[in-house]
């Protein structure tokens, strides 16, 4: 096996151009499971632990935060939770401390698992991969466009993911897991609401319910149309926007829970998070409780 | 064989020619016979292999040695200093943190990462103030140790461990055998 | 006679602590070996049929691969009577993960890249792997685990049911469980000819094993009779075992493997450790079990009878039997009781011994039906069982010697706050969590087994050494034999070192049945005795003096269980079901604790791992390919920190007079038995959901 380390972001992309079925790995979190699992065996690795900016981030010009694919979920958490807490209350739960201290979002979202953590927090802050080939530079793809199947993402074979952008939350968000045990525990399924209440809008995302992880258009449509952002949340609301969240599960039937008990509960969550979002919006919080 | 690279390990640049598939862990035990960390999983889902990589804690199944060239690793045998044990090691003997002890070095280098951690204000899931400094609660250590699998299921000795070692240092006496383990009221 | 107490009694730290806390201790892998070979091993992708081609010649081309062993090139074994060990002998498939072969290579990266070159066509079979209770098949075998009776009937239970005021008739299941201890089982093989491991001349093939076992001397004699040496040819050296809970108590394929590998290369150590993975089809399981309990009552609560009739599963490839219903024919006073046992044989990988084999998995069933009939009697629970306790053992008729589970349910019930119990379940809330307790009951019987012996030394300058084979997993034998010495000796306990994991030493019986300390322990106050008769208290440098462990009349006359009662909170979100368990406490009953600190460490252990298996572990096996299709750390959960808050252990100071000099009882077992019913019926206490099923997920408790 070939084992490429190179140290600039060019010589990656470079190297990526070279020899496509080179598999990236950073934190090594994804990719060394599936290593010494013995279920792929890639002909080289690319190695981007030298690739500095990868672990930077920066509050661009536009306001947004633009994340390298490096930047490990530990920092992720302790640089970053307040100004993206969805996220970071995502990347709280994934693995455990030791895997967040190296796994990172670029590895996640290379992964493409449906039921990768970080997922649905990424689909409900309307976070853009910006993803790179030597031969046609750069692509901006909304996260939602990404997924494309059970571990399958819209990266080409000579592309390698740079960054992740997100704007700053602009109101309250939360990030929900259901597991059957309380750590290091893959997700049953879980839930990620964003409140942007500048536009009257609500970003929601579920994740381990569907073949990929997928936005619940049709719960933020209801909120964009129902939502009255100047009065208490309404009962009847609230049950509606739990009902349509469930509507964009398609779950299965697996070791880890049963179909139906994940669209139950992303019911639950999804009611359990529009109303801690709505209070804290109600009180003027921005910090979180725990989900 | 097709690289060379040189670990400092506990305190000792150690040169070693190596396969690149070869992980960190398997350096460590096979080529370098640093055999503190353990292989109880190889897939990052135990903890055993648990060693402090540039200060902060891995779980050493996980990395290939390759990309640490230069880096510098501490196990569980290089928390000793001068023959004295380090005080979390100290701390697990005192309230009994292990059985059988094979996750035992992986969980005190997990300790010991966990407490820098913690002083430099890093939240786990259970922190409710995400910005505020750490209190490190029962819950807190349960959560923040939950990467550390054990079977004969020494866990509550092991916060109760943590919880000795955390306290101001007053006093501190072993609890009677037959007391239950009451949560810290902090 | 009885032992003076000193250090037997007191809680002294663990006398491996500091090797184990700092990493120096070395456990079957750890040990430093010249010249190591790595040998990763092919296992099979079916689960019935035969091996009709291998093409290894891929795998032989990588470099640093020293061979490829199949049933083709492996030696022939002298004895392969017992099927899970005739090792590479055929080219049958018995379950899917049988070994198929092995490779050897100078790097283990080496090793593992090349297995997964080993080509291997197979003629597959038909294969069965589903346990139904309503399955074709079913038969009953001559004995259960244990020695015992697979079936016993007295009385008449159905004519007893029929007439009982209040009766529970109910099926309980519990799915496929896997030991996993942390440390996956090692053995590092070499073939010398008398080498530098032990004597024996030149040209005697000697095969020495750093192993990860319960027992030293059972590994070498099974091997010595598979590879057919004298046992004295065969050395087993394994201080340090990381947990075991029965999965190293016998030898399983690994071992055979590891010695037919290293013929490949004499005089090289071979190093195989199997992956976690590997580990779900050739370390041993526990059964999944289809348990149907009827329980007849007076509308006092009286039982009239007790009937616990157990289906489970066993390997066509090797029986065993798990004694799942035994615990029922001693537990209750009942005129009435039948048990019966049935197994269905089929494609599935050899089960074998798991921490409280039958206790574990039966008192799931028994104890939550007791849980059932309290309520359909409206009696509070643990007043139940106190109306049934039966003055002699039911089953032999001879009197207990210690039966104090009343005391321990009394004792439990005002440390835990048992009267905060809603007495109506699902009526008890705190916030969104719906909140329960539950009890149960447990045991274990006393074991002590022949065949152990001891030999004290002393060196002249105030220390002794006590040698003796046996086996320190983490339940800290080590430390306790130490005591037991100490005072067998009438000396500090600094001044006895105790040798141990060495088939070299004097020979002792398994690290099993909770039996260690009896067992080993009574075979050493006879040679501290033996020892102090012959040299009195200023003994010569040298001075030497063995005792085997003494014949123990009373196990013949009396009854002899421990006991304990196990309490449980549960906390359910009412929305999502999510279970948490706040708090458990066990109270026990084994005679004499040895070691406070390490018998506390092995109650709420096993009370741990009952937890676990009360919410969290379930192989998964899909019929379809008879693979366990968990198997690893990700899917196969155990708990975690997270999930155990606080779990407690307290004991009666109580001594058994008839349980040999120690007056103990075994502690490595109790603390699993009846954990997950108590948690089980804290369940149904929260939520009014009674769940009869292993595990409890969230799932099941919403309506």
């Amino acid at each position: 096996m070939e084992f490429l380390r190179p140290a600039t972001w060019a010589e990656a992309l470079a190297a990526k151009a070279d020899l496509p079925e080179a598999a990236p790995i950073q934190g090594g979190t994804d990719m060394m499971v599936e290593l010494n699992f013995d279920v792929h065996r890639p002909a080289a690795l690319l190695d981007l632990n030298r690739v500095a900016e990868l672990t930077r981030w920066t509050a661009e010009a536009d306001g947004r935060l633009r994340i390298g694919a490096g930047v490990p979920y530990a920092r992720l958490i302790a640089e970053l939770g307040d100004r993206l807490p969805g996220l970071a209350q995502a990347a709280r739960t994934v693995g455990s401390p030791q895997i967040r201290n190296r796994g990172t979002v670029g590895g996640n979202l290379g992964a493409a698992s449906p039921a990768g953590d970080s997922h649905p927090a990424l689909l409900a802050g309307d976070a853009v991969i910006e993803v790179e080939s030597a031969a046609r530079g750069v692509r901006m793809i909304p996260a939602d466009e990404f997924y494309l199947g059970v571990k399958r993402n819209t990266l080409l074979p000579d592309e390698l993911i740079r960054a992740f952008w997100m704007s700053p939350a602009s109101g309250p968000q939360y990030f929900s897991k259901v597991g059957t045990r309380n750590a290091m525990v893959i997700a049953v399924c879980s839930f990620a609401i964003a409140l942007h209440p500048g536009e009257r809008r609500v970003g929601a995302a579920i994740g381990s319910a569907a073949p990929t992880p997928r936005r619940a258009r049709a719960a933020e449509e209801f909120l964009a149309a129902e939502l009255d952002w100047d009065a208490p949340l309404e009962p009847a609301v609230l049950r509606r926007f739990g009902e349509l969240a469930t509507e964009a599960a398609s779950p299965i039937d697996d070791v880890r829970g049963t179909a139906g008990y994940r669209r139950h509960a992303i019911g639950v969550m999804a009611r359990r998070t529009l109303t801690w979002a709505w209070n804290d919006l109600r009180a003027g919080r921005t910090e979180r409780r725990a989900g | 064989m097709n690289a060379r690279i040189t670990l400092r390990v506990d305190g000792r640049d150690r040169p070693v020619a190596l396969d690149t598939r070869t992980t960190l862990l398997d350096a460590l035990r096979d080529r370098l016979s640093v055999t503190s960390p353990k292989k109880g999983c190889d897939h990052g889902q135990c903890g055993a292999c648990t060693v402090l990589l540039d200060g902060r804690r891995v779980v050493s199944c996980l990395i290939l040695a390759v990309a640490c060239d230069g880096s510098e690793v501490v196990t569980a045998q290089g928390l000793v200093e001068e023959g004295e044990p380090h005080p979390v090691q100290r701390a697990f003997l005192e309230e009994d943190g292990f059985q059988c002890g094979f996750c035992t070095p992986g969980q005190i280098c997990s300790a010991v990462g966990m407490l820098q951690e913690v002083k430099a204000g890093h939240p786990s899931q259970v922190t409710d103030d995400l910005t505020g400094p750490v209190t490190l609660d029962d819950e807190e250590i349960r959560e923040r140790l939950s990467g550390n699998l054990c079977r004969c299921g020494a866990y509550v000795n092991i916060v109760a461990a943590l919880r000795e070692e955390t306290a101001p240092s007053e006093e501190t006496s072993p609890r009677a055998e037959t007391s239950p383990s009451e949560e810290a009221e902090s | 006679m009885t032992v003076r107490r000193g250090a037997v009694g007191a809680p002294a730290p663990r006398v491996e602590g500091l090797a184990k806390v700092t990493g120096s201790a070395a456990y079957a892998y750890d040990r430093p070996v010249a010249d190591p070979v790595y040998a990763c091993p092919v296992q099979a992708t079916i689960a019935r049929g035969r091996v009709v081609a291998i093409d290894g010649g891929a795998a032989a081309g990588v470099e640093g691969v020293l061979a490829v062993v199949t049933h083709r090139e492996a030696a022939r074994l002298a004895d392969t009577a017992d099927a899970e060990l005739a090792v590479l002998q055929s080219d049958a498939v018995a379950f899917r993960g049988q070994f198929v072969g092995v490779v050897l290579a100078e790097t283990p990266e080496a090793a593992r890249q090349a297995a997964g070159l080993v080509r291997v066509e197979y003629d597959e079979e038909p294969h069965d792997t589903e346990l139904r209770a309503d399955r074709a098949g079913l038969y009953t075998p001559e004995q259960v685990n244990g020695g015992f009776a697979p079936d016993t009937d007295e009385g008449d239970v159905d004519a007893a049911m029929e007439a009982a005021a209040v009766t529970v008739d109910r099926i309980y299941t519990t799915p496929m469980l896997f030991n996993n201890p942390m440390e996956p089982h090692t053995s590092v093989a070499v073939w010398g000819d008398g080498g530098d491991e032990g004597g024996g001349g030149p040209g005697e093939a000697r095969l020495t094993l750093y192993d990860s076992t319960q027992g030293a001397h059972v590994v070498r004699s099974t091997l010595a009779r598979v590879f057919g040496l004298p046992p004295e040819r065969v050395r087993v050296i394994s201080p340090y075992v990381g947990g075991g809970f029965g999965s190293k108590g016998m030898p399983h394929a690994h071992n055979v493997l590891a010695g037919l590998a290293a013929m490949a290369v004499p005089g090289r150590p071979v190093k195989l450790a199997l992956t976690r993975q590997q580990m779900f089809s050739l370390a041993g399981h526990r059964t999944p079990t289809i348990q149907r309990v009827r329980l007849g009552a007076g509308a006092d609560g009286r039982l009239t009878a007790v009937a616990h009739e157990v289906v489970e599963h066993t390997s066509a490839l090797k029986e065993f039997a798990e004694q799942t219903a035994v615990g029922a024919r001693m537990m209750y006073a009942a005129p009435n009781r039948r048990t019966a046992h049935r197994l269905a044989a089929l494609d599935v990988p050899v089960p074998s011994w798991m921490r409280a084999p039958g206790e574990a998995p039966g008192f799931f069933g028994l104890e939550v039906a007791m849980d059932e009939l309290a309520q359909a009697c409206g009696l509070d629970p643990v007043e139940l069982r106190a109306r049934n306790e039966p003055e002699v053992d039911p089953e032999s008729g001879r009197p207990w010697s210690g039966r104090h589970l009343v005391r321990c349910l009394r004792e439990g019930a005002a440390r835990f706050g048992w009267e905060e119990r809603a007495a109506v379940p699902g009526t008890r809330r705190a916030g969104r969590e719906l909140v329960g307790l539950g009890v149960a009951a447990s045991t274990y019987p006393y074991y002590r087994f022949p065949g152990s012996r001891a030999v004290v030394g002393y060196d002249g300058s105030g220390r002794y050494t006590v040698r003796i084979g046996a086996a320190d997993i983490g339940t800290g034998a080590w430390t306790v034999l130490t005591q037991i010495a100490a005072d067998a000796l009438e000396c500090p306990l600094g001044a006895v070192r105790v040798e141990i994991g060495d088939s070299e030493l004097p020979p002792a019986t398994v690290a099993g049945g909770s039996s260690g300390t009896a067992s080993w322990g009574s075979a050493i106050v006879a040679a501290c005795h033996a020892f102090r008769g012959a040299y009195g208290t200023e003994p010569p440098p040298g001075a030497e003096a063995g005792a085997d462990m003494p014949r123990d009349p009373d196990a013949e006359r009396f009854a002899m269980h421990s006991f304990g009662a196990q309490f449980a909170e549960v906390r359910v979100d009412a929305d999502t079901g999510e279970i948490r368990v706040p708090r458990m406490l066990g109270v026990f009953s084994a005679g004499r604790i040895v070691n406070p600190r390490t018998a506390r460490s092995q109650f709420i252990g096993g009370m741990t791992m009952g937890l676990s298996m009360a919410l969290h572990e379930r192989g998964v096996l899909d019929h379809r390919t008879g693979h366990v299709v968990n198997h690893d750390f990700a899917e196969y959960h155990i708990a975690t920190h997270a999930d155990v808050v606080d779990v407690d252990a307290v004991w009666l100071e109580e001594e058994d007079a008839h349980a040999g000099p120690l007056g103990a009882r075994g502690i490595g077992e109790i603390g699993i038995v009846g954990a997950p019913a108590a948690i089980a019926n804290a369940v149904h206490n929260a939520t009014g959901v009674r769940v009869r099923d292993l595990p409890i997920t969230p799932d099941l408790l919403l309506r």
